[in-house]
C-alpha cells in the first residue's frame, strides 16, 4: 500500500511537472500579448502608450553583450523616457550577423505581432528591404518620415528618397549613407614591388602589381606563398552591390538585375559579365587569386589578410571603408606584421582604376541598410507612429540617443571625463591616451581593451543628419578612410524586386555562383557559364525582366 | 467430439477495463511517458499538413498535391535523392568492411599494449566534430600555399600543380568517403570487437592442433563468428541511409553539388538560404524522405526477421 501511495504521488509530481512545463510556454505566450488573430497589437502599446520596443538587430550594432549592450540599453531607456514622459523599455535581439535575413525570415513567418519574440522595428538590407515591402508586414512609414523633426537637418535626403517604390510608399528609413569597399594595399609589398599607389592607375597596372605580390617575395622570406590578392568569393553573388569584394576584375559588370538606361536588364547575360569572367579566370591561372577566394567568408578572407604569418598571406584586399580601415590597420599592429625594414606594415587606399571609373565611376556606393517597423495589421497607425517617434525619431536627434546610437553608452564606450589609459601596456605598441575634463574622446574597448572602441550602430560621417552636440571622433584614420570613401564613390543600382524574383532568388544565386566558381577556375568557359545559365533560367528571367520593367512603367 | 472440446481448458481474458483497473498503477507510472511522447514526438508531427499548403511567411493557403508535382519535377531534387543514396550506402558498406578488417586486425595481435593504443587512436577521431573534422581537411587539402598536401607533393615533385581534391566532380565521394572512414571506422570496430571477443578460445586452439593456418582460423573460426554481427549492423543501418546530413554539409560547396548534394542539404537550402522560403514545399521534401524512410525501415525489418528470427521494431 506504501508502495503505490508512493507511486502515486511521484506520478503526480512528474505528471504535474510536465503539464506546468507546456503550460508555462503557453503562459509566456499570453504574457507577450494576443496570439490567436492575424492582426495582433503589440504588447508594449497599451492605452495609446508605447511601453516597450522589441527591436531585432544584426552585427552592426556594434554594442554586443559582452561589449556594453547593458549600460547602451540602460542609457537608452533613460533618454527616450525622458523624452516621451514616461518609462520605456527596450528589448534588443542581437542575431548571428552570418544567418541574419535567415532567421528574421523565420521570425517572421512563425510570429505575428504581440508575441513576445516578434519585433517592433528591426534591421534589414537593401536587398531583404525589397523582398519585403511587397508582404504587407512592413508599416508604410512615408509620412512619418516626412514630418520628422530630424528633416530639417537631414543633409544626404536622397538616400531615403531612393528607398520609395514608385507609387512614393516608404517601408525603410535609412539613416545613413550605405558605405561600401575600397581596395586596400600593404604598404610594404608595395614598396617591395618597387611602386607607389600613384603609379597604379589601369587594371594593367594593378594585375602587374598582383604578379609581382606573388611572384617577387613582397614578404621577404626566399620563398613563394604569396597571393596577390583574397576576397570573399570571386563575386559576392549572394549580396548586393555582388561586385564590391573584387572591382577591379568585374570593373563594369554587374551580375544580376539592374537598371540600365531606364531599362531593367540581367546583368549576368551581358558581355560585360563574360569578360570579368575571363578576367577572373586569367588571374587564377596565373596564381594571384588565393585559391582560399572561392569558399573564404568574410572573416576568413581578412584574418588571412592580416594574419601573423604573411608568408601565406596576400598585399591586396578590398573591404569595407572607413571604420574597417581602422580594424584592419589596428590588427596588423595585433599581429605584429612588419614591413621588409622592421617598421609597422600599414595600409594604403587604393584610388579606383581607370577602368572603374570609364563604367560605374567609382567604387560602389551599397544602397543604405534601413530600419523597418511591423505593421499589426489593424488599421491604426497609432503603435507604428509611436515606434518612429520612439526610435527612429530619437536615433536622429542630434544629440543624447543620436550619441547612443553613434558612439555608444557614456563613461563605457565614451567619456567627456578627464583620464589616462593605455592600450597594449608593455609591449612595443604600447600606446598612452590622456584625456582632459570635457573632452570628448572614445575609451577602451569594453570586449579588448588593447583597443580603442571605433563606433556603435551609426557611423558620425556616413550618417544623414549629424549631431549637434560637437562630439566627434578625431581618429584621423576612420576619417580619412570615410573621406577617400566619399570622394571615390558612386551610388550602386538599385536592387530588384519582383514576385518571380523573390521565388526563384536563392536558386539563381546558387547557380550564378557554381557557374562563376567554374568558369574561373576554367572547368568551363564564362561563355558556357553564360549559355548554361541562360539555358536553366532563361525563361523565368524573362518573366521577371517582363515584371520589373512592367513595374517601373 | 463434443466431449473433447469440453476437456480443452478455456482462459477467459478479463475484459480491458478491467484489467487497466487491476494494474492501474502500472498504467499510471506510464502515463507521464505516454504524454511525453505524445508532446514530443506525436505533436509536432501534425506538421506535415503543411507539406499540402503553400506556407510563405503570412501567405498560408491549401494547395493539395501541387508540392509533390513540383517536387518530382525538380531535376535538383532527383540529383539529390540519387546522391543520398550512393553517398550512404557506399559509406555504410566501406566503413563496415573496413570496420571488420580492423576488428580482426585487433584480435589477432598478441600486444595488449600495442592493441590498447591503436584502440584509443583509431576512436579518437569519433569524438570529434563534423565541423572540426571539416575545417582540419578543408585546410590540409586546400590548394591554396596553406595546403599540407599540395605542397607536401610538390616539395617531393610529385606534382607540380596542386589538386583540388575538394571541388572536383570526380575525387569528391572518394575523399569523402575517406575523410569518414578516418572518422568513424575506429568507433565501428567497437560492435565487431566484442563480439570477436566472444568467441570461444578452445575453437582456435582446436583448429591448431588440427594444423590451421591464422589465415584459415580467420577464414574458418573469425569470419563466420561475425557474419551475422556485419548482417545486423548493415540491416540496422540500412533504416538510417536517408537521414545523412551533416557530413555532407560541412564538406561540399558548389562546384561538386551534381555529386555532392543529398536531400537534407537540398531541404536546407531551399529553406534557410532562401530569402522568403515556402515551408510548404520543404515540408514535402522532409515527408517524402520520412515515407522512403519508413519503406527502407520496414524492409529492413522483413531482412532482419529473416536473418536473425525477430524483427527491428
Amino acid at each position: 500500500m506504501k508502495k503505490k501511495l508512493v507511486s502515486l504521488i511521484l506520478c503526480s509530481v512528474m505528471a504535474v511537472g510536465l503539464l506546468a512545463g507546456c503550460g508555462g510556454g503557453g503562459g509566456g505566450a499570453a504574457e507577450g500579448g494576443s496570439s490567436g488573430s492575424g492582426s495582433g497589437s503589440s504588447a508594449g502599446f497599451v492605452d495609446g502608450q508605447l511601453n516597450s520596443i522589441n527591436i531585432i538587430v544584426d552585427g552592426t550594432v556594434t554594442a554586443t553583450v559582452d561589449a556594453g549592450q547593458a549600460e547602451f540599453k540602460a542609457q537608452w531607456e533613460e533618454a527616450v523616457g525622458e523624452k516621451l514622459g514616461h518609462p520605456i523599455t527596450l528589448n534588443i535581439t542581437q542575431l548571428d550577423h552570418s544567418d541574419y535575413s535567415g532567421t528574421v525570415s523565420r521570425t517572421l513567418t512563425t510570429g505575428q505581432p504581440g508575441d513576445a519574440g516578434y519585433p517592433d522595428a528591426l534591421i534589414m538590407s537593401a536587398t531583404m528591404l525589397r523582398q519585403y515591402q511587397t508582404t504587407g508586414l512592413l508599416w508604410n512609414l512615408a509620412s512619418a518620415y516626412d514630418n520628422a523633426e530630424f528633416q530639417s537637418r537631414v543633409n544626404f535626403p536622397q538616400v531615403n528618397e531612393n528607398i520609395r517604390t514608385p507609387d512614393g510608399a516608404q517601408y525603410g528609413f535609412a539613416p545613413t549613407y550605405g558605405n561600401g569597399c575600397v581596395t586596400y594595399i600593404k604598404q610594404g609589398w608595395l614598396d617591395a614591388a618597387g611602386k607607389t599607389i600613384d603609379d597604379i592607375k589601369t587594371f594593367d597596372d594593378y594585375y602587374a602589381l598582383l604578379k609581382a605580390f606573388t611572384e617577387n617575395d613582397p614578404d621577404g622570406n626566399g620563398a613563394g606563398g604569396t597571393y596577390g590578392v583574397i576576397a570573399a568569393g570571386f563575386g559576392k553573388l549572394d549580396e548586393a552591390p555582388f561586385i564590391n569584394y573584387m572591382p577591379e576584375f568585374w570593373q563594369g559588370a554587374y551580375p544580376s538585375f539592374y537598371q540600365k538606361d531606364g531599362t531593367w536588364v540581367d546583368g549576368f547575360t551581358e558581355q560585360a559579365t563574360i569578360d570579368a569572367l575571363a578576367r577572373l579566370h586569367q588571374a587564377y591561372a596565373d596564381g594571384i587569386i588565393d585559391p582560399d577566394t572561392e569558399e573564404a567568408g568574410t572573416k576568413q578572407a581578412r584574418e588571412k589578410f592580416f594574419s601573423n604569418d604573411q608568408t601565406t598571406s596576400e598585399g591586396a584586399f578590398t573591404y569595407w571603408a572607413g571604420t574597417w580601415l581602422r580594424t584592419l590597420s589596428d590588427n596588423l599592429v595585433k599581429n605584429e606584421v612588419k614591413k621588409a625594414d622592421g617598421s609597422q606594415e600599414t595600409l594604403v587606399q587604393l584610388p579606383p582604376i581607370q577602368e572603374i571609373k570609364d563604367t560605374w565611376g567609382g567604387y560602389l556606393n551599397r544602397e543604405a541598410p534601413v530600419w523597418v517597423i511591423t505593421d499589426d495589421g489593424d488599421g491604426d497607425d497609432a503603435r507604428e507612429q509611436a515606434i518612429f517617434d520612439a526610435l527612429f525619431e530619437t536615433m536622429l536627434d542630434g544629440d543624447k540617443v543620436q550619441t547612443l546610437w553613434t558612439y555608444g553608452a557614456e563613461d563605457v564606450h565614451w567619456s567627456t571625463k578627464a583620464e589616462e589609459f593605455k592600450t597594449n601596456e608593455g609591449t612595443e605598441n604600447e600606446a598612452s591616451y590622456t584625456y582632459e575634463e570635457g573632452q570628448f574622446h572614445l575609451k577602451q574597448s569594453p570586449n579588448d581593451p588593447n583597443t580603442i572602441w571605433k563606433k556603435n550602430h551609426l557611423d558620425a560621417v556616413l550618417v544623414i543628419a549629424p549631431l549637434t552636440n560637437g562630439y566627434v571622433s578625431d581618429d584621423p584614420l576612420v576619417t580619412e578612410g570615410n573621406n577617400f570613401f566619399l570622394e571615390n564613390a558612386v551610388d550602386a543600382p538599385a536592387a530588384a524586386s519582383s514576385e518571380t524574383l523573390s521565388g526563384v532568388e536563392a536558386d539563381l544565386v546558387s547557380t550564378k555562383t557554381q557557374l562563376v566558381n567554374m568558369a574561373v577556375v576554367g572547368e568551363i568557359t564564362p561563355e558556357e557559364a553564360v549559355a548554361q545559365y541562360t539555358e536553366q533560367y532563361g525563361d523565368v528571367c524573362a518573366t521577371i525582366l517582363e515584371e520589373l520593367n512592367s513595374a517601373a512603367e | 467430439m463434443s466431449n473433447n472440446q469440453d476437456t480443452t481448458p478455456v482462459v477467459h481474458k478479463k475484459p480491458l477495463k478491467l484489467r487497466m483497473w487491476n494494474y492501474r498503477g502500472f498504467y499510471l507510472m506510464a502515463l507521464p511517458v505516454f504524454i511525453f511522447v505524445l508532446i514530443i514526438y506525436y505533436w509536432p508531427m501534425l506538421g506535415v499538413r503543411y507539406s499540402f499548403y503553400s506556407y510563405k511567411l503570412r501567405d498560408i493557403h491549401f494547395v493539395g498535391l501541387d508540392n509533390f508535382t513540383q517536387l518530382f519535377k525538380e531535376k535538383e531534387f532527383w540529383s539529390s535523392f540519387r546522391n543520398t543514396l550512393i553517398i550512404s550506402i557506399v559509406k555504410l558498406l566501406l566503413n563496415t568492411f573496413v570496420a571488420v578488417i580492423i576488428s580482426i586486425f585487433l584480435n589477432e595481435m598478441t600486444s595488449m599494449i600495442c592493441k590498447k593504443f591503436i584502440q584509443t587512436v583509431i576512436y579518437l577521431p569519433h569524438f570529434m566534430s563534423y565541423a572540426v573534422v571539416a575545417a582540419i581537411f578543408t585546410l590540409f587539402l586546400s590548394t591554396s600555399s596553406t595546403g599540407f598536401v599540395n605542397e607536401t607533393l610538390k616539395s617531393m615533385g610529385i606534382i607540380t600543380k596542386s589538386i583540388d581534391f575538394l571541388h572536383s566532380k570526380t575525387m569528391w565521394r572518394p575523399i569523402f568517403y575517406l575523410i569518414n572512414l578516418w572518422k568513424e571506422t575506429g568507433w565501428g570496430t567497437v560492435i565487431f570487437f566484442a563480439t570477436l571477443s566472444g568467441i570461444n578460445t578452445e575453437q582456435y586452439e582446436a583448429a591448431s592442433i588440427d594444423g590451421a593456418t591464422r589465415l584459415q582460423r580467420i577464414r574458418y573460426i573469425t569470419f563466420p563468428a561475425l557474419s551475422n554481427t556485419i548482417i545486423i549492423v548493415l540491416i540496422l543501418n540500412l533504416a538510417k541511409v536517408l537521414n545523412i546530413f551533416e557530413p555532407v554539409f560541412v564538406l561540399y560547396n558548389s562546384r561538386v553539388l551534381e555529386v555532392s548534394d543529398v536531400i537534407s542539404t537540398y531541404i536546407y537550402r531551399k529553406t534557410f538560404l532562401t530569402a522568403i522560403p515556402d515551408y510548404g514545399y520543404t515540408t514535402a521534401v522532409g515527408l517524402f524522405k520520412s515515407l522512403v524512410g519508413c519503406v527502407l525501415m520496414l524492409a529492413s525489418d522483413i531482412a532482419s526477421k529473416k536473418v536473425r528470427g525477430r524483427g527491428i521494431i
